[in-house]
């Protein structure tokens, strides 16, 4: 067993940001999954993704001094991955997104679910607008809630409901086969605490 | 050149017929807002942004000409001196003073200000009116008044105004076009 | 329905690891780095050490009110996008009503 693997969360950063390279390293193994798979639900290339992701963790090591604890690096990643994908679409001006290749359509089986329908929703979520995309992908890839969204985005909290209502009404249609309709689906969100 | 412009402009243009020959009148396009601090509390969302010139323009040195959203939030308030929105949504039906927004209401009775769309949707029970400033044949101000029983919007913009900037807003930002293509094969 | 939609989403996102040897592909472009080292404390003469702190302190209240000031700036940007964004929701209600009493003219195309 290593000895990174003995460390706590928060006492891998100090190590990290101490110089200690063990630790970065046991780093990136905590978090590499978060990262690339937001990269990758957002470029829909596997080695576009791999190329950001790493990006991600060369920035990480170059800005270590200022994560200030472990729910806080979280939190520092996944902003940096989904801004930098945004970036990244943004700058390549790709508004027709190419179809994903059988080797980039990533779908992790999960019970009997029908992989060829969660094949086709990773395909449509990854034609959504880069704002909605990366919504989508913070909430039901990371679980986020809308106020840590609006956070990670930069984005107005009513903003962050609109898309998601929208993407939700989209993604559903097209999943059905139907024409977009305006059913009033309300997605799953916990409200802001006041 | 949408149905809703082309309504729209034949409307305004028949109005300003009328009007040309009016001199300017209402003051300045800003309207008085009640104060509905208190029902912040009561509401489930609540926002109250009030954008004067000087807000105004810091706001814009903060725009990010590289983003499409703000190149085109930026383009939209070219010409705009102030923005002042009121919006509360709530868990029951007319949970705010019904009194308040009719208020804001009459005050678009003024000189100057000309009714531009109105609409009532009786299955949704949701008002909508949207007045334009005119002055000098000129659109100085706009103001939308939204209700429904279980929310309300009250927007005031100050200022020269592109309504066709402002709509096409909803393909940069906020609300996207969702416009999912089919894969190519 | 609605539930179950978002849990099928849920599944269709869910998170993937990189291909193997991710971890050492990263540590090999981060050994191109320069060392991060332990701070040194260096002791500096008290008279010295009394400058530097006013002049820190000087510099201090000017980096915050630059941090306020952005943090303003930040917010200002925020509210008018929002502002923004109502507006052209409000204005989208108006737009839809208007085109279904006076739908777009048919091309000649139609039924």
């Amino acid at each position: 067993m290593k000895a990174s693997e003995a460390w706590s969360p928060d006492e891998l950063l100090t190590r990290a940001t101490a110089g200690e390279a063990a630790a970065f390293a046991a780093l990136v193994r905590r978090y590499q999954r978060t990262v690339y798979s937001i990269a990758l639900r957002m470029l829909s290339d596997r080695h576009r993704a791999e190329d950001l992701a790493q990006e991600v963790f060369l920035q990480l090591y170059r800005s270590l001094d200022v994560i200030d604890s472990d729910a806080h690096l979280a939190l520092w990643l996944r902003k940096v991955a989904v801004n930098r994908a945004i970036d990244r679409i943004r700058q390549e001006a790709r508004h027709d997104n190419e179809p994903l290749t059988e080797a980039d359509t990533v779908v992790d089986e999960v019970g009997d679910a029908d992989p060829l329908l969660q094949r086709r929703m990773a395909e449509l979520v990854a034609q959504l607008p880069p704002a909605a995309r990366a919504v989508v992908v913070l909430r039901y890839q990371e679980d986020l809630d809308p106020v840590d969204i609006a956070s990670t985005l930069d984005m107005p909290i009513n903003t962050v409901k609109s898309h998601l209502k929208r993407s939700l009404t989209a993604l559903r249609a097209r999943v059905l086969g139907a024409a977009i309709v305006d059913d009033d689906i309300q997605p799953s969100v916990s409200e802001p605490s006041r | 050149m949408t149905a809703f412009f082309e309504h729209s402009i034949a409307v305004l243009g028949g109005m300003l017929c009328l009007c040309a020959s009016a001199s300017a009148l209402a003051a300045d396009g800003q309207l008085k807002l009640p104060n509905f601090e208190g029902l912040a509390d009561k509401a489930s969302e609540s926002v109250s942004i009030t954008l004067d010139p000087a807000l105004l323009g810091l706001a814009t040195r903060f725009l990010d000409p590289a983003k499409p959203e703000d190149a085109a939030a930026k383009e939209a308030i070219r010409g705009i001196k102030g923005i002042y929105v009121r919006s509360y949504k709530f868990d029951e039906d007319f949970a705010y003073p019904k009194s308040d927004v009719e208020l804001v209401r009459k005050q678009l009775g003024a000189p100057g200000w000309q009714q531009l769309v109105q609409v009532r949707s009786r299955k949704e029970q949701q008002k909508v009116d949207i007045y334009i400033l005119v002055e000098q044949e000129r659109a100085n101000g706009l103001a939308i008044i939204a209700s429904q029983p279980r929310e309300f919007t009250i927007v005031n913009i100050v200022g020269s105004v592109d309504m066709r900037k402002l709509h096409e807003l909803e393909g940069q930002f906020g609300i996207p076009k969702l416009e999912l293509e089919e894969k190519k094969p | 329905m609605s539930k179950d939609f978002e849990q099928q989403l849920r599944d269709a996102l869910r998170p993937v690891d990189p291909e193997e040897g991710f971890e050492q592909r990263v540590m090999a472009r981060i050994s191109s780095e320069p060392a991060r080292t332990r701070a040194k404390v260096i002791r500096w003469a008290v008279p010295l050490a009394i400058a530097a702190s006013m002049a820190f302190v000087a510099i201090l209240g000017t980096y915050q009110w630059q941090e306020r000031r952005e943090q303003q700036g930040r917010e200002a940007r925020r509210q008018l996008l929002e502002a923004l964004r109502l507006t052209g929701e409000k204005l989208d209600v108006a737009y839809q009503a208007v085109n279904r009493e006076s739908p777009p003219p048919d091309d000649g195309n139609g039924a």
